[in-house]
């Protein structure tokens, strides 16, 4: 179950267990609590009063535009919901063949030893997804000095990793390299 | 019951450690990857009753592909699997000392 769905559901359960635990008390008249005063009690009075009004607005079919654009927001929320908890979950590891893995740390590790491997590069940031399909997706952030060429430490950084995971023989599906000067000053490394 | 699948945890670990390429067996990175029995477990086997999981450490610089040697431990872990499926797990990749060194 998706996380947002899970909460929701949490704060239902819980708030059903509450509701259980204090009808109980006004059913049984524990402490003075009488059933009758229940509603009251839960200040439910004016939520009966405002579902009232829009069973009969329903009825009569004269819904003004905030009592629609509430309930198509409602639904649209709802159909989120339910697609996000139909999706399945992403993979954990990256695919190699059928039956055979690598942890998404692994491939982290040999593409940063690549991208570190470039003179040009003074700090890096690695993301690796895993995919349905064979094959990690690798998004590269590299922090170069200001002036540097990008577009060719760019096409080197992609080589690199290239290389570097042909070598090892991890699958690659899809390599996104971005570069982004920084002032050495913030990167982990000033000079190579 | 426990027994034979420490049995078959035990016989999937020394096929994957005597597989070329293998530095060692993995422990899992949020979960224990591990086979528990009485008193015991085989860490870096998973047993269950649908398949049989196998967390390697590969050598570097690799002898040959990755896909390769998961591959090669794949089918040497699924003769020992009593029919169930295998599934290897390349958890980390270490570089080999040099013994000269």
């Amino acid at each position: 179950m998706k996380i947002f769905n899970r909460i929701i559901v949490i704060l239902l359960l819980a708030g059903i267990v509450a509701l259980g635990v204090t009808v109980v008390f006004y059913i049984f008249d524990v402490s003075d609590y009488h059933l009758e005063d229940l509603s009251r009690a839960l200040g439910l009075n004016g939520l009966y009063d405002a579902v009232n009004s829009f069973v009969q607005r329903a009825e009569s079919r004269s819904f003004d535009v905030l009592d629609i654009v509430v309930l198509a927001l409602v639904a649209l929320l709802g159909l989120v919901l339910l697609i996000l908890e139909f999706k399945p979950p992403s993979p954990r590891r990256v695919r190699m063949q059928q039956g055979t893995y690598v942890t998404r740390k692994a491939v982290e590790d040999e593409v940063n030893a690549a991208v570190e491997g470039s003179h040009e590069v003074l700090q890096s940031n690695v993301k690796v997804k895993a995919q349905r399909r064979p094959g990690a997706r690798v998004n590269v952030t590299a922090n170069v000095r200001p002036g540097e060429n990008a577009r060719s430490v760019q096409s080197d950084v992609r080589d690199r990793i290239q290389r570097r995971l042909d070598q090892v023989g991890i699958p690659v599906g899809n390599l996104n390299v971005q570069v982004r000067e920084s002032d050495p000053r913030q990167t982990k490394t000033r000079v190579k | 019951m426990a027994d034979d699948l420490i049995q078959m945890a035990r016989a999937v670990q020394d096929a994957a450690l005597a597989t070329e390429g293998v530095a060692s067996l993995g422990t899992g990175r949020w979960a224990e990857a591990a086979t528990y029995g009485a008193g015991e477990k085989v860490t870096g086997v998973v047993v269950s009753p649908n398949e049989v999981r196998v967390h390697i450490v590969a050598n570097y610089p690799p002898s040959e592909p990755l896909q390769a040697l998961a591959e090669r431990v794949r089918q040497r872990a699924t003769s020992k699997a009593g029919g169930r499926p295998a599934m290897v797990v390349v958890e980390d990749i270490e570089v080999v000392q040099d013994e000269n060194l």
